[in-house]
């Protein structure tokens, strides 16, 4: 074939692949909104629960008739464990799926990024879970994003006042060194300086995120001789830590209490055995907690929907995120970004958890977590957090 | 700072041998089948990988029979010995009449395609196993406490260094294999079968690395990722001892495994800075590593 | 050149020239993308394909390029001109030094002391959280007041690869270029004839390392955020596939393979997560099977010999 026919058939092939779109007819009937998360990787053991929690709350919102009569879509898309990715999946969702909301990321630096894509694209974003308290800072507040998880403040706080009620002195941290370690390990020092100056912080160990060998952190940990130390490790890695420090006998020697969600049922399966007894650390939801009518009701639909034995506790919050979407827009009465916006600051909504709040002040709900030491139970074949209480959130955000 | 008691030091250079180890094994593989094939294996930590996670499927397979882990990371190893192979003989051995950069590409290639494999097979999460019951206590050393698993793997890891320097210095074979590093060509024209020969190279390079993974499924997170993770730092061994070099391969694992171990401590955030530096200062002024031989080419 | 492809070439431009009233962002997005990453792969080629150097760490430049814009926009207040002026002289002066130490060596050695280098970049880049924001990224980079839309900076970008590749036509159709193909042809033979090889190379290495620089500068602005991530090795590996996807003898063969991965992950990513086991089929069976890349592939289906490179 003669060069130039060539060269002309693939100048062909380009423009019909860029009319392509075109062709394609949206149905402008569902309400898209795009799902971004972690679902490769280590953090799919938050991010795959989180996800399907979102999607059981569409699943019962469409059944009861959608939102404004209408259907939500979720667009669901693996974003790993970058910001990087997430950001360039948003835009893809935004720009090419028309997509009119965003929910998702998981780490705080993908919290970031997303609200930086919801800024300049000036779509409403509500952060199921990344928990910096950067993206709420004034400066980088914008009327876009939304935050339906806790906070670094609230988590680092709660920490800070477990710790402080017993009466160790020399403290260890141990944390991902990035955006989230680095915040909630600061909040949990300036709290328990504040409310128990006479702590000492005598080390800290900053493996990076996802750290596949913990044992020179370890080792370091246990040479400084500290009485406790605050965790701030999650999902694999907290479940690695634990696998790789239970032979130096570390959990008996150095107290723990863990911020990182390490109470979650998930991080309790995966471990089994493996899991340290007697730590205190937090959860953001617990099949087995707390007794109210709607919670068991809400636990009972998870059980059938992921047909699992012991109801995940991440998926509350894909779930939570979704219905302040859905009852923002009701209330709206539109799916016109700035009137939903509007319509989320100040809302509250009943969730399986009980009330929560939109702040409006600063786009953060006053989203609090249970907390718990945990023990081994004769009902579960796992360790379970008990006893457990829920703290709220009002008295420890700024 | 002040000094830290020997005891911790001590514990924290067990760390970093056993570490050390680790990188030894799948290092050496790489660094054989450089030497005798010419092939930078971008896939080997693709192998280390999918050792991990065989054997997180063969411990599940031989639930409840005695000595289930031993049998799952013998099966395991061997498996990913056979996938070599099969890499070696049906695709790779095709492109050797290509340039460098082909092959070099293709075990990219390959790392691309074995990570997702693994991802379709084995799921996006974290597996993990737990280890061999004998070896799940600790021993107290100068009065910390050290895992037995890691002491095992210490001397394992010694005892697979010694074996290979014997196979290499003591039998027909070990010379046969040090003369295809020196001279492919003469070999042909002995009447060794070459295009068999490197085979079995890569069948014993792939087979430390799956073995790597096996033993390191234990006390790691197999995830997707770890293949990626893995192989940089065995980049950074063989750079530093010297592609090809046995005993440079084993100086550079115990180097890095300690830098790391350390760094952390002395330089806590500067630690991964650190160790590429290293690796670029070595290139810079012995590019081919502290034992390695120059590149006659 | 012959006057077929001279048409073919400014028949594209208008093409491209055209798309935003195509009215779709996405594509204009995907546009600005492809002409970015294509800038990239032709100053990667310019080591590889034509001057014989397999350089494993083109991201060094191309992360230097965009956190030097983007840093003095954000953090000096510097105006975008001389930002971007400057990331392309950063990107040059990064080239310089790695190319300075990576030149002594050959092969192997070579391509992995430019990864060593890279990752040292990156690892600053990653660890220096008060000046780079280390993990969590640079966010918040904002189009120049000049720009402040898509299909703005879409045609900003459009001349500025145009004039770029304009540029590099010329480098490589000069006597320099012909000289750098000789050197990829044969190091010692060159040296014979009384070339000073390194001196050319380490040339090379600063002219791909300029345009590396710019299309890491667009990159940055175009994304209004910069990660790390974008300095880690399978950054360099992308462009190098991209390079030989499209075909690394020819000009443009480059921009042909950022275009294919480009578009192909947009719609295999749709569709399903395994975009690399794609990714790495496609690599697979170039490298069996059509080792001149998609260009060269078109090239040899015309009849007629003679050489356009």
């Amino acid at each position: 074939m003669r060069r130039s026919v060539m060269l002309w058939m693939v100048l062909g092939f380009a423009a019909i692949g860029f009319l392509f779109p075109q062709v394609a007819d949206a149905q402008k009937k569902p309400i898209l909104v795009g799902f971004p998360m972690f679902l490769t990787g280590g953090g799919a053991l938050f991010g795959q629960p989180a996800k399907v929690g979102a999607e059981m709350a569409v699943k019962e919102i469409n059944e009861k008739g959608g939102v404004l009569g209408r259907p939500i879509e979720l667009l669901i898309r693996d974003c790993k464990g970058t910001p990087d990715e997430a950001t360039r999946v948003a835009r893809e969702l935004i720009a090419k799926e028309n997509v009119q909301f965003l929910v998702g990321g998981l780490t705080a630096a993908q919290g970031l990024a997303l609200s930086e894509v919801a800024k300049t694209e000036k779509t409403l974003y509500i952060a199921p879970i990344s928990k910096t308290t950067a993206m709420t800072d004034p400066d980088k507040l914008h009327p876009y994003v939304f935050r339906a998880a806790a906070n670094t403040n609230t988590e680092g706080r709660s920490a800070a006042v477990f710790m402080a009620k017993n009466p160790w002195k020399k403290i260890y941290t141990i944390g991902p060194d990035y955006e989230y370690g680095q915040m909630v390990t600061k909040a949990f020092i300036e709290w328990i300086k504040k409310i128990k100056p006479e702590v000492e912080v005598v080390g800290q160990g900053w493996p990076k995120l996802g750290e596949p060998d913990f044992t020179p952190f370890i080792t370091a940990a246990l040479a400084k001789k500290p009485d406790a130390a605050f965790f701030s490790l999650w999902g694999g890695d907290f479940v690695n830590f634990a696998k790789q420090a239970r032979p130096y006998g570390f959990f008996e020697k150095v107290k723990v209490v863990s911020a990182g969600e390490a109470g979650s049922p998930e991080t309790a399966i995966a471990l089994k055995d493996d899991l340290p007894l007697g730590i205190t650390t937090n959860a953001y939801d617990l099949f087995y907690y707390p007794d109210t009518p709607e919670h068991k009701a809400y636990v009972g639909r998870l059980k059938a929907y992921t047909k699992q034995e012991y109801a995940p506790s991440w998926a509350i919050t894909g779930y939570i995120s979704v219905q302040f979407l859905a009852e923002a827009i009701k209330k709206a009465k539109s799916t016109d970004t700035m009137k939903v916006v509007k319509a989320l600051e100040g809302l509250t909504i009943n969730t399986p958890i009980g009330k929560q709040t939109m702040r409006a002040k600063d786009h953060q709900a006053n989203r609090g977590q249970f907390w718990g030491t945990t023990a081994k139970v004769p009902e579960y074949p796992f360790p379970i957090l008990r006893p457990v209480e829920y703290i709220p959130a009002d008295n420890l955000m700024d | 700072m002040n000094l830290p008691d020997p005891s911790f030091l001590i514990i924290q250079s067990l760390s970093g041998l056993t570490y050390a180890m680790f990188l030894f094994l799948i290092a050496s593989g790489l660094s054989l089948i450089f030497g005798i094939l010419r092939v930078l294996n971008f896939a080997h930590g693709s192998l280390y990988m999918v050792g991990a996670y065989l054997t997180y499927s063969f411990v599940s397979l031989f639930i409840n029979a005695p000595g289930q882990f031993w049998w799952a990371v013998i099966s395991a190893s061997l498996a990913v010995a056979l996938i070599g192979g099969f890499i070696e003989r049906f695709f790779l051995s095709r492109l050797y009449i290509r340039e460098e950069l082909s092959q070099l590409l293709f075990t990219y290639a390959l790392v691309l395609i074995i990570g997702d494999f693994a991802k379709v097979i084995w799921g996006t999460g974290q597996l993990s196993i737990s280890r061999p019951p004998i070896l799940k206590g600790a021993v107290q050393i100068f009065g910390q406490y050290f895992p037995e698993y890691n002491i095992f793997i210490i001397l394992l890891g010694l005892g697979i260094a010694f074996l290979f320097w014997l196979i290499l210095n003591r039998t027909r074979w070990g010379r046969v294999i040090r003369a295809a590093a020196l001279d492919r060509e003469m070999l042909g024209s002995l009447g060794i079968n070459v295009s068999w020969l490197f085979t079995l190279v890569f069948i014993i390079g792939a087979w430390l690395a799956g073995l790597g993974g096996a033993l390191v499924a234990p006390i790691a997170a197999i995830v997707p990722g770890m293949d990626v993770e893995i192989i940089i730092n065995v980049f950074i061994v063989v750079v530093i001892g010297g592609l090809g070099s046995f005993w440079g391969t084993l100086l550079g694992a115990l180097v890095l495994g300690q830098v790391i171990s350390f760094g952390i401590l002395i330089l806590p955030r500067l630690a991964i800075v650190f160790i590429y530096v290293l690796m670029a200062v070595v290139l810079i002024i012995r590019p081919w590593g502290l034992l390695g031989k120059p590149l006659q080419r | 050149m012959m006057l077929k492809p001279n048409w073919f070439l400014i028949l594209l431009i208008l093409l491209l020239a055209l798309l935003p009233l195509s009215e779709s962002r996405f594509y204009i997005f995907l546009g600005t993308d492809i002409l970015i990453m294509g800038l990239f792969a032709v100053s990667l080629n310019l080591l590889l394909g034509y001057t014989g150097l397999v350089s494993f760490g083109q991201a060094a430049y191309f992360g230097i390029g965009a956190y030097t814009c983007a840093l003095l926009m954000k953090k000096a207040a510097v105006v975008f001109p001389v930002a971007f002026v400057a990331a392309a002289f950063m990107g040059m002066i990064g080239a310089l030094i790695i190319g300075f130490f990576c030149i002594r060596l050959t092969k192997i050695y070579f391509s992995m002391l430019t990864l060593a280098f890279s990752q040292i970049v990156w690892a600053i880049v990653f660890k220096w959280n008060s000046l780079t924001g280390g993990d969590t990224g640079l966010i918040g980079i904002n189009f120049p007041k000049y720009l402040d839309s898509s299909t703005r900076f879409y045609y900003f970008t459009l001349a500025v690869v145009v004039i770029s590749f304009y540029f590099l036509r010329k480098v490589v159709d000069s006597p320099f270029g012909r000289i750098l193909a000789t050197i990829r042809e044969n190091p010692e033979r060159t040296e014979f004839i009384g070339i000073n090889v390194k001196r050319f190379q380490l040339i090379a290495f600063m002219v791909s390392g300029f345009f590396a620089g710019i299309s890491g500068a667009l990159f940055g602005i175009f994304n209004h955020s910069l990660f790390p991530d974008l300095l880690y090795w399978p950054m360099s590996a992308e462009v190098l596939i991209m390079s030989i996807l499209g075909g690394m003898y020819s000009f443009f063969g480059p921009v042909v393979g950022a275009a294919v991965i480009l578009y192909l992950r947009m719609l295999v990513t749709s569709y399903t997560q395994y975009w690399p086991l794609i990714m790495g089929t496609i690599l697979a069976l170039l490298l069996f099977f059509f080792p001149g890349g998609i260009v060269g592939f078109l090239k040899s289906q015309r009849p007629f010999a003679g050489g356009k490179r």
